[in-house]
């Protein structure tokens, strides 16, 4: 006799609507919505009731926890999901982590944890184990069961991202990871507690293995209790509606959002194929030497993707072509990839007043085993590999904006490329306390995207992460003291250039102060490595530039800002600053990818560039008037003005005659500097057969060629004899 | 009037860029979008262009597939043809690669932040006829220019916008990119 309705056990119950799916199309066979039809209004106070106890779950428990991450920067989930796994409702907060919860409990399901360790009333099970759902094991989910009546009829969650996982970096965004026991804290399903409380055991756990217990133990007792306020609200919905409305509303919740995706897609979309590719550096050369050798090199990764829009109205991805699984952080799992590339679907055609897994029925993967997204080793890396996931996360934004131009939507058309930096820190304070957290109000915020009709706007807030949303940045130097806040300032020409440009990215400016007895940072980039996430702009327009993250030490700032100096208050003015003499300072670390963890002192520098998107259209399309508008502003200089966009200005006004010219003759300069696409295709095809080339690009390619349909491709393209190979090269 | 109606003139305003935001944001908060969009669209792309034959669809800020006679082709609205749609129309395109931190400088104005010129370079793609700027890669050598999309025109007209075209084939959905380049190679 098994927990799921009617007997069945918890194994059978999601084979069950597996089957159903494939058989019909339709979540759990749904071919109707009785009850959405009979009653919708009932249907909506019945939906709504168990969103808002999602939310209240949320704003409750926050404050259980002293952990600032959760209570201040808002990082944290509550989610209510069918027995079968799939989530049917959540409050806000981290929106992309839900598309993790039902690999969680469909791992638990295989496992046959109904029959080992048991799944009763009152359990309590853990897992951060990206092996069996979680996105990155900085995300911890913690889960309980709804029985009513002696049957599960439902599950209640709660994910936060925590301070540090006890990784060989400390935080919870390391950049250096060789496998999975230099991940740090890993745990698979685990039941860690009983008749709703948590065992001790489990805390000496978080206590032993990772660096910030007080805060873990804090934050996975918020999590079990918002999941336990859920619990009992969920009941209190299941008494009032009946057991058999709420299991089948939970359903229909499902499958009539399912429906609006695919009509969504089917009414503003065109089918077909379409191309996406980006890129990312990851180095380790030099910094492995000693203690991995056998990961001591860099590796360029590319993450294209072949996106078919099918005459059904879903989303097929095949990524062969993605680079090999190995030894660096950057390896994730399917849940990751869903987790983080939904963030991409939302503002594309999943968009909706409540959050689900529905978007699962619609979109599906080809992840070639041994891939860093299908990685067959069970102990790789994968500290940070959802940040690589990141990049479909934008092909959905681009491939949808693509595919609504063409139907002749624009106003939806929104191609966002990735930027915002998010750091990882520990230290030691003066008084010997030991200390780990985070920073990233930059993630998934910047320059919005252009849009076929207009610029994107200066400085957007992200949706999917609550912390660039929450209304002070300064947040968190009430929790990591040393990093004090001096400046934001918009980057003249940062941005992707076009006809219409995107929002201008901006520059931050800390200052280090008084760290105590040891600081150390590292930054994960999401811009894809200085090559682009995606690398390239969209109809004529040009790719991001990237985001960049510096360290300036031994510096003379602390002097200046006594004397009452001003200071530089972002990435530019700074090297400026250190060029032209005002600032004294002594090594300079800048990065356009993942950082090694560096080490800071007081009076140091530690400065962001983040939120250039990509460009649209041709630049010398650029109306002349948004120009001077972009000069008179201070967003774009004047030299850019008229090397880049060809515009001329005189007193600050356009000469639209010599404007005109100028353009003239850069279009004949165009003439003049490029090519026919035969003669571009015959240099670089000898490129190519003459193996000249970087040693990383040749190491990627050596590696992509074991794939056949990669290989099929390239040689096919480049005209390639057959037998054409690459040998990995390390040096 | 239907509520979702939108207007011929707005459309052609979205198109030209002359649209309001406010405006642009009724369009987006329609709770049901006007069905009839598209036929729109190609009114007003087809009353911009000099030449005669159908846009079939927009592909670009300047590329459309239009049918021409028992072919479906690339144009640009300067009218430069770039062949079968089936075939990436990078490969009819002008190309200029840069590869020095000098030459990239020039598009990416802020240094610190621009691509990675050992790694990769940069792609941009002209049309032949007007040189327009008609899309920009960063890219290793090697990488396949990216195929923006190959539409699967026929699903579209007949299943998803009930006008079936009357030249259908399965033939009109295959990637042809790589027979040119085998025709170049043997050319050679």
């Amino acid at each position: 006799m098994g927990i799921a309705f009617g007997g069945k056990t918890l194994k059978d119950a999601v084979a069950n609507a597996e089957t159903l799916f494939k058989e019909t199309g339709h979540i759990y066979g749904l071919r109707t919505l009785p009850l959405v039809e009979e009653d919708p209004a009932k249907f909506m106070k019945f939906q709504m009731r168990l969103v808002a106890a999602c939310v209240a779950a949320r704003s409750t428990a926050r404050y259980i926890t002293a952990n600032p991450m959760a209570l201040l920067m808002e990082e944290l989930q509550f989610m209510l999901a069918v027995p079968e796994g799939d989530l049917a409702a959540s409050s806000y907060g981290l929106i992309g982590h839900l598309q993790s919860a039902p690999f969680i409990i469909r791992a638990m399901a295989s496992l046959d944890f109904e029959e080992n360790p048991g799944i009763r009333p009152g359990d309590i099970f853990s897992c951060n184990d990206t092996r069996y759902g979680a996105p990155h094991n900085a995300d911890c989910f913690t889960t309980i069961p709804v029985f009513y009546d002696g049957e599960l009829v439902a599950w209640t969650m709660g994910m936060s991202h925590i301070s540090d996982v006890g990784a060989i970096q400390a935080g919870g965004l390391g950049t250096m990871s060789v496998d999975a026991f230099t991940d740090g804290f890993i745990y698979p399903p685990t039941k860690s507690g009983e008749d709703f409380r948590l065992h001790r055991w489990w805390e000496l756990h978080w206590e032993r293995r990772t660096r910030t217990g007080i805060f873990n133990v804090m934050d996975e007792k918020m999590r079990a209790t918002g999941a336990i306020i859920l619990h009992d609200k969920v009941l209190e919905v299941v008494k009032e509606f009946g057991a058999d409305y709420f299991r089948q509303g939970l359903k229909e919740m499902l499958e009539r959002e399912r429906r609006v995706m695919v009509g969504r897609i089917i009414s503003q979309m065109v089918p077909g194929k379409y191309g996406y590719q980006a890129y990312q550096v990851v180095q380790y050369k030099g910094i492995m030497k000693s203690l991995f050798p056998f990961a001591d090199r860099d590796w360029l990764l590319s993450y294209p993707c072949a996106t078919t829009i099918t005459g059904e109205g879903t989303f097929h991805m095949d990524l062969e072509g993605v680079c090999s699984e190995d030894t660096f952080y950057a390896n994730c799992y399917e849940p990751a990839l869903r987790m983080v590339s939904s963030i991409g679907c939302w503002p594309s055609f999943a968009y909706s007043s409540t959050l689900n897994t529905a978007l699962q029925y619609v979109t599906d993967w080809k992840l070639p085993p041994g891939s860093m997204f299908n990685p067959q080793n069970p102990h790789a890396a994968t500290l940070t590999g959802l940040m690589e996931g990141s990049a479909y996360l934008y092909m959905f934004m681009c491939v949808s904006a693509l595919a609504k131009f063409a139907r002749g939507y624009l106003e939806e058309v929104l191609p966002q490329a990735a930027s915002g930096p998010g750091q990882a820190m520990h230290g030691v304070f003066a008084d010997g306390t030991p200390w780990a957290g985070g920073d990233w109000p930059y993630v998934c915020a910047g320059g919005g995207p252009p849009q076929p009709f207009r610029d994107g706007a200066p400085w957007t807030f992200g949706g999917p992460n609550p912390q660039s949303d929450s209304g002070e940045i300064e947040v968190s130097e009430f929790v990591q003291p040393p990093i004090l806040y001096l400046g934001r300032s918009i980057i003249p020409n940062y941005c992707g250039h076009g006809k219409y440009r995107s929002g201008v990215g901006v520059g931050g400016v800390q200052l280090i102060l008084e760290p105590g007895q040891r600081l150390v940072m590292n930054s994960s980039i999401a811009s894809g490595g200085g090559m682009g996430m995606p690398s390239h702009g969209l109809a004529g327009g040009y790719p991001e530039p990237g985001d960049v993250v510096m360290w300036v030490h031994d510096t003379n700032l602390k002097e200046i800002v006594r004397g009452g100096g001003t200071y530089p208050r972002d990435i530019v003015e700074l090297l400026q600053w250190v060029n032209d003499g005002r600032l004294k300072a002594g090594k300079i670390d800048v990065y356009n990818r993942f950082t090694p963890s560096v080490e800071c002192g007081d009076g140091d520098i530690f400065a962001i560039g983040a939120g250039a998107q990509l460009g649209w259209g041709d630049v010398l399309e650029r109306d002349p008037l948004l120009v001077e508008q972009d000069v008179d502003r201070g967003w774009i200089t004047k030299d850019v003005a008229r090397g880049l966009y060809g515009v001329v200005l005189q007193g600050g006004k356009v000469n639209q005659a010599a404007t005109s010219q100028l353009r003239q003759t850069m279009k004949v300069q165009r003439k003049a500097e490029s090519v026919e696409a035969r003669d571009w295709w015959k240099e670089e095809r000898q490129l190519i057969a003459g193996k000249e080339m970087h040693t990383d690009v040749s190491n990627m390619y050596a590696d992509l060629l074991r794939y056949p349909g990669f290989a099929g491709r390239f040689k096919s393209f480049w005209q390639l004899d057959e037998d054409y190979a690459l040998q990995q090269i390390r040096g | 009037m239907q509520d979702n109606a939108v207007p011929r003139e707005t459309v052609a305003s979205l198109v030209d860029g002359t649209i309001t935001w406010k405006r642009a944001k009724e369009l987006v908060r329609l709770p049901v979008k006007d069905a009839d969009r598209f036929w729109k669209y190609l009114d007003v792309l087809q009353s911009r262009v000099f030449w005669k034959e159908k846009i079939l669809l927009r592909v670009s800020e300047h590329l459309y597939i239009v049918a021409k006679g028992r072919e479906r082709l690339i144009k640009c609205d300067c009218g430069h043809e770039f062949g079968d749609y089936r075939v990436n129309w990078k490969l009819g395109s002008r190309v200029r690669v840069r590869r020095t931190r000098e030459d990239m400088k020039k598009v990416f104005p802020v240094e610190v932040a621009m691509p990675d010129v050992e790694r990769a370079e940069l792609r941009e793609y002209y049309c032949p006829g007007c040189l327009s700027l008609l899309s920009v890669e960063t890219a290793p050598v090697g990488q396949l220019p990216v195929f923006e999309v190959l539409p699967d025109l026929d699903t579209f007209y007949r299943d998803w916008l009930g006008k079936p075209l009357p030249d259908e084939s399965p033939d009109w959905f295959q990637d042809r990119t790589c027979e040119l380049t085998g025709q170049w190679a043997r050319e050679d």
